[in-house]
């Protein structure tokens, strides 16, 4: 019943806009945790193999945690604000892209290190100048998932504590038995994640022409 | 100018070379031929500074190669371009990063890739190009530095036999006007005698030289010299060298 959805939701315009916008901010700045959190954090792992080891494991116990279990645990812990929501969001998201930016620090051709070499680079030059700027197809890849990942972390946070969001709003509307309306909220979260996903493709068109149609083990995502 | 004296190289386990001693004149023209394996490669690292030896001296201009130093520049068999930066950046990336890229680099630099065939091509990106005309790029690159050293690892190893011959006597041309050594890694006997004043011969497991055959061919050379006697002896001792007794008993 689509014509259903659009109109029970249009009906509550007002409240679903509201709802959308608190579900974008959880999102953007969960992303944007992501983003800080986790570039430095691959160019760590990359540059020694001991962080890499301590590190890894972490991570992956990280990712292992279901975050539905996790998040009222941090609702408690940290209390009914917004912190435990961007802290759910960033948990999701920040995983791939940690992982896109090591392989493609990683992936930089030895030849490249080797002239990097040959003209006298030292270690933090040859990063800057050569392996990040070779990372920077992996990085989007990983970007574009985070950014796809960010909506479906902040949707598990407000499912669990909040007072707004679009998570908030399928589960009281599902309380309420108004089903359509809680589509329309599913709806514009799949609208959000497939803008989201957009804009980074577009940034990294506009910032990075070259990257685009650069070969990357996953250029599908 | 290059001296190395008594060098060996392992690798662990593995001897890549074994007591080579070596020495190449300023401006000189040495190409070095062999089996896959025999050291080739990591005898051009340790003249670049990016290997140390095991044992021996690798000496430049009488002083000890410890790091890679900024009159030796590197061709490698790929052209080790960055894919993020056009051609002219390519170019002049090894002085920028090396900070010694000044307001004349970029001039410079362009006549360099106009007399390579270039001109035009300045702001390509490297996938635009094809495998010969980026090769150039990186033999510019390498050029711009005004290294006093020129180490080549098989430069024209991944290029087709006619863009090959091509390059090679644009090469000598480039080097004919500079004062400027070549160190030239080739699998190509007729290519290593056309090109160097001398072969030096490696043979394989441990990386030894086996001989430095010297070519009195007149220069400038050309592809009509082949079918010369002078250059049919080289290239004939070469093999030799090379294959053994497998040549002559077939």
């Amino acid at each position: 019943m689509p014509s259903l959805i659009l109109a029970e939701t249009l009906a509550a315009w007002p409240t679903v806009l509201g709802h959308t916008l608190a579900t974008l901010g959880t999102v953007l700045w969960g992303f944007a945790a992501s983003v800080v959190i986790s570039l430095p954090l691959a160019m760590l792992i990359a540059a020694s193999p001991a962080i890499s080891a301590a590190l890894t494991p972490l991570l992956v116990v990280t990712q292992s945690i279901p975050k539905v279990a996790l998040a009222p645990i941090l609702i408690v812990a940290l209390g009914a604000n917004e912190l435990p929501r961007i802290i759910v969001t960033f948990l999701v998201a920040f995983f791939p892209l940690v992982v896109g930016t090591v392989s493609g620090l990683l992936a930089t051709p030895p030849e490249l290190i080797e002239l990097g070499r040959a003209c006298r680079a030292g270690r933090i030059q040859e990063l800057t100048r050569i392996r990040l700027p070779f990372a920077i197809p992996f990085v989007f890849a990983g970007l574009k998932v985070a950014a796809a990942l960010a909506v479906v972390g902040a949707v598990v946070a407000e499912f669990v504590g909040a007072d707004a969001g679009l998570g908030y709003l399928i589960q009281t509307s599902m309380a309420f038995f108004r089903t359509p309306l809680a589509f329309g909220a599913v709806v514009i979260l799949a609208l959000m994640g497939i803008l989201l996903f957009q804009a980074v493709a577009i940034a990294e068109r506009l910032l990075f022409p070259w990257s685009s149609g650069v070969d990357t083990p996953n250029p599908g995502i | 100018m290059i001296r190395l004296d008594r060098v060996s190289k392992r690798f662990g386990e593995m001897e890549a070379l074994r007591d080579v001693t070596l020495t190449v004149a300023p401006g000189e023209f040495v190409a070095i031929v062999g089996a896959s394996g025999c050291g080739k490669s990591t005898l051009l690292r340790l003249v670049a500074g990016l290997l140390p030896a095991t044992a021996g001296h690798v000496v430049l201009d009488g002083r000890p190669v410890t790091e890679p130093r900024a009159d030796t520049a590197m061709v490698f068999q790929a052209a080790t371009l960055l894919p993020w930066a056009d051609v002219l950046r390519n170019v002049t990336f090894p002085l920028r990063l090396m900070r010694r890229a000044g307001r004349e680099t970029e001039a410079r630099a362009r006549a360099l890739l106009a007399t390579a065939g270039l001109a035009g091509f300045e702001h390509r990106r490297p996938r635009e190009l094809s495998g010969g005309m980026q090769q150039r790029v990186a033999i510019c690159r390498a050029l711009l530095q005004e290294p006093r050293v020129l180490l080549m690892d098989e430069p024209f190893g991944a290029l087709d036999a006619l863009t090959r011959e091509e390059m090679s006597l644009e090469l000598l041309r480039i080097w004919q006007g500079r004062e400027m050594a070549v160190l030239f890694v080739t699998h190509s006997i007729p290519e290593a005698v056309l090109l160097a004043d001398r072969v030096v011969v490696m043979s394989p497991r441990p990386g030894r030289v086996a001989e430095i055959i010297p070519v009195k061919l007149p220069r400038p050379r050309s592809f009509d010299q082949e079918g010369s006697a002078e250059f049919q002896a080289a290239a004939q001792r070469i093999r030799g060298l090379i294959y053994g007794e497998r040549v002559r008993a077939a």
